[in-house]
């Protein structure tokens, strides 16, 4: 439905995405190459997912278990990239300290790991937004739009943008939370980083029913506003107790 | 400031002024500056391609026919040719191509060697101009066409006289605004890469992966032609005659004696500080390089008088140029067949070749002077230093054919899908990378092109086959993970 319709799509799925961009990793050189690598990082697991997969497919669209064992082990490898990152991040943090007191700078910061790891979830949102709803939304610049049978009263586009928009958020601050998490090795946030993903992807499930996308669409945000929350709340613990420590050693 | 009531708020914005000035704000800084006109190149070239031909895998015969070109030689594909046919003719094309190529590159070296460098700068003058006239007017109009957007002939004509008029002044000139001439820079490369995407795919895939393996080869090997050009040019401490991308002003060899303008214009010499550090990660020199030039420009103070001052710092290792060089060769005119493009374009078809391009050069700065400048270096910094013609530039060097064939690959994976754009564009992407970093580590000139190119073409095919039935298949039934 015409270019602004396309655009329009486009902007509901990276929106977000572009204004944390804009504001914040734009501004140092270095989370923009964390960005990067992140999502190279994310397109090889997809890569690996689908080299696995590729014997299965097409999967029957009735046949809904199949898609939840492909849910399942999507969510599970994915997670173990995260796991990959993290241990990379980790090299290249005591790299990046190595460095700083050779050249006499202040290492790196808490806000400045905060902000390396949202670099990092930005970068896995970015590719599962582009991936998932920005290839195929090409046709949306056109001059009609598409409904699937299952989802007769949302078109197609709108459910995948806002889908995307959803895991574009999900992604980001789980991300960050999983970080924390590893960093301070707290088990409970560990764990909740992997329940969450793999809840809201099962909930896409939904959107297999007829009519389902009414749902599903909606629990899914619902699902990105409470990790939203949740990270929220780590945040600021995390930053407030580092404030606590810095007053009292000074 | 009232500590006791502040909350804790405003603690961390006390402290985030010193901490913004750490690491995350002063690495990486060089390799963006490289990696953003590259992105823009690509995305601009897509966005041609996708509004001249739109993306439509198998019909050939719709569009426009292929261009006769030196690709082309041998074969010529066509659609209702075997798989094997078609393999078999791409090879063959993209041996002859590349044979041509490393002739041609041989040649500029030998005009090189002979100091011919007055004929070679005016042929790239020239070369220059007929892409943004003759090519870039071609587009222009397919592009004018397409948009339905009215340009009589007389301004459009005017417009791209002086355009191109401006591109030859900014590329060889060095008092034109960095901004203006890494545009034309970009806009060169857009045109050649669009023009080269037209190539039949088959081609295009196998000549990609030829002047990949070529690359290594001419910049790596003993005798290769582009190692010997820079080896050349570095002996002279000349600049490259060549088409290269700079992400920092260059300052041009000053005849005069020392101007504090160029004094001031990122001047680098690298150990001030302390000779130590020869052996240093790329990224010390970042910092050095402030007090470097705060030292230089205190030097030069002392040393106003002297007649010929110039720099050293080409072997200080500090600049890693990545050069290429951009040629042209001329076709024999051809008469194209009018088609769309119509116009007076491609009565000669020019190669952009490659044998600039394909050598990326990544140098840092001039190995020759490494060993004279190791004794300075241990010598200490008051010793008036000896310096000769200088090229002052802080930052990486691409050279244009790099920016072409990473378009071109990128521009035929638009062909197919839009999934298939952005993984090559990631590959491309991290191929560059970890040629920055290898560069960061031998302090040579490296080819570009190899590793970029060979992910570029992996993740195309791999997306293609494996990755695009499995994400389709998952998204339009609305399941995502």
């Amino acid at each position: 439905m015409t270019v602004a319709a396309g655009l329009g799509y486009a902007l509901i799925a990276l929106g977000p995405a572009f204004s944390l961009f804009a504001g914040v990793v734009a501004r140092k050189p270095f989370l923009v190459l964390t960005l990067l690598s992140s999502t190279l990082f994310w397109l090889i697991s997809l890569i690996v997912l689908s080299g696995i997969w590729r014997g299965f497919l097409p999967i029957k669209s009735g046949t809904w278990w199949a898609y939840a064992i492909l849910i399942i082990t999507s969510v599970a490898l994915q997670e173990g990239t995260r796991l990959v990152f993290w241990r990379l991040y980790k090299k290249m943090e005591e790299m990046l300290d190595a460095f700083a007191d050779r050249i006499s700078k202040p290492r790196l910061s808490l806000t400045d790991k905060m902000l390396i790891s949202l670099a990092g979830g930005l970068g896995h949102g970015v590719a599962h937004a582009v991936f998932f709803c920005l290839s195929l939304l090409t046709p949306a610049f056109g001059r009609a739009t598409f409904y699937v049978e299952r989802c007769s009263k949302m078109p197609f586009f709108l459910a995948s943008a806002l889908i995307a928009l959803g895991f574009l958020v999900i992604h980001t601050f789980s991300m960050i939370i999983a970080f924390n998490a590893y960093d301070e090795k707290k088990k409970c946030d560990q764990i909740v980083v992997p329940v969450v993903h793999l809840a809201a992807a099962v909930m896409t499930l939904v959107n297999l029913a007829p009519g389902g996308c009414l749902i599903g669409t909606p629990l899914l945000l619902v699902m990105a506003a409470l990790t939203l929350q949740y990270c929220w709340r780590v945040a600021c613990r995390r930053l407030t107790e580092h404030q606590h420590r810095q007053l009292n050693n000074n | 400031m009232d500590p006791a009531a502040a909350s804790p708020a405003p603690a961390p914005a006390a402290e985030e002024p010193r901490s913004d000035a750490s690491l995350l704000d002063a690495l990486g800084g060089e390799v963006l500056a490289v990696m953003s006109p590259v992105s823009i190149c690509m995305a601009l070239v897509v966005l041609l391609i996708s509004l001249l031909s739109p993306p439509s895998s198998g019909s050939v015969a719709a569009g426009s026919p292929p261009p006769v070109t030196a690709a082309t030689l041998v074969y010529l594909e066509s659609p209702t040719d075997t798989p094997a046919q078609k393999f078999v003719g791409a090879l063959l094309d993209a041996a002859v191509f590349v044979a041509l190529v490393a002739v041609v590159t041989f040649v500029l070296v030998a005009l090189y060697y002979y100091r011919c460098t007055g004929f070679l700068k005016n042929y790239m003058r020239f070369s220059a101009f007929f892409v943004i006239f003759s090519m870039g007017g071609a587009i222009a109009a397919a592009v004018l066409r397409r948009l339905a957007a009215p340009l009589d002939a007389p301004t459009a004509f005017l417009l791209l006289f002086n355009g191109a008029a401006v591109g030859v002044l900014s590329v060889f000139a060095s008092a034109v605004p960095i901004l203006v001439r890494q545009g034309y820079m970009v806009a060169l490369a857009v045109i050649v890469a669009a023009w080269l995407s037209r190539l039949p795919e088959w081609t295009t895939w196998i000549m990609l992966v030829a002047l990949a393996l070529y690359d290594l080869v001419a910049v790596l090997a003993p005798r290769g032609p582009l190692r010997m050009l820079v080896e050349l040019a570095s002996s002279r401490d000349d600049e490259l005659p060549a088409l290269v991308y700079e992400s920092r002003p260059t300052v041009g060899p000053a005849t005069s004696s020392s101007s504090y303008a160029s004094a001031m214009g990122s001047v680098e010499m690298q150990t001030m500080a302390d000779s130590g550090r020869v052996g240093g990660s790329r990224y010390d020199r970042v910092e050095q390089d402030e007090d470097a030039s705060r030292a230089v420009v205190e030097m030069r103070d002392l040393g106003r008088g002297r007649s010929n001052i110039g720099e050293m710092n080409r072997s200080s290792g500090s600049v890693l140029q990545m050069d290429n060089l951009e040629r042209e060769v001329p076709v024999t005119p051809i008469e194209l067949p009018s088609n769309q493009i119509g116009s007076q374009h491609a009565v000669i078809q020019i190669e952009q070749s490659e044998e600039a391009e394909t050598a990326p050069l990544v140098s840092a700065a001039s190995s020759n002077n490494a060993a004279s400048d190791e004794e300075q270096r241990q010598s200490s910094s008051s010793e008036p230093l000896d310096f000769e013609m200088f090229e002052s530039t802080r930052g990486i060097k691409l050279g244009l054919g790099d920016f072409v064939f990473y378009s071109v690959l990128v521009g035929r994976a638009a062909m197919y899908d839009l999934m298939t754009v952005y993984a090559c564009y990631l590959a491309i992407i991290a191929g560059l990378g970890c040629t920055l970093i290898l560069l960061s580590i031998c302090r040579h000139a490296l080819p570009a092109l190899p590793i970029s190119i060979m992910l570029g073409v992996t993740f195309y095919f791999l997306t293609r086959l494996l990755m695009e039935p499995f994400v389709v298949g998952a998204s339009t039934n609305l399941v995502m993970f």
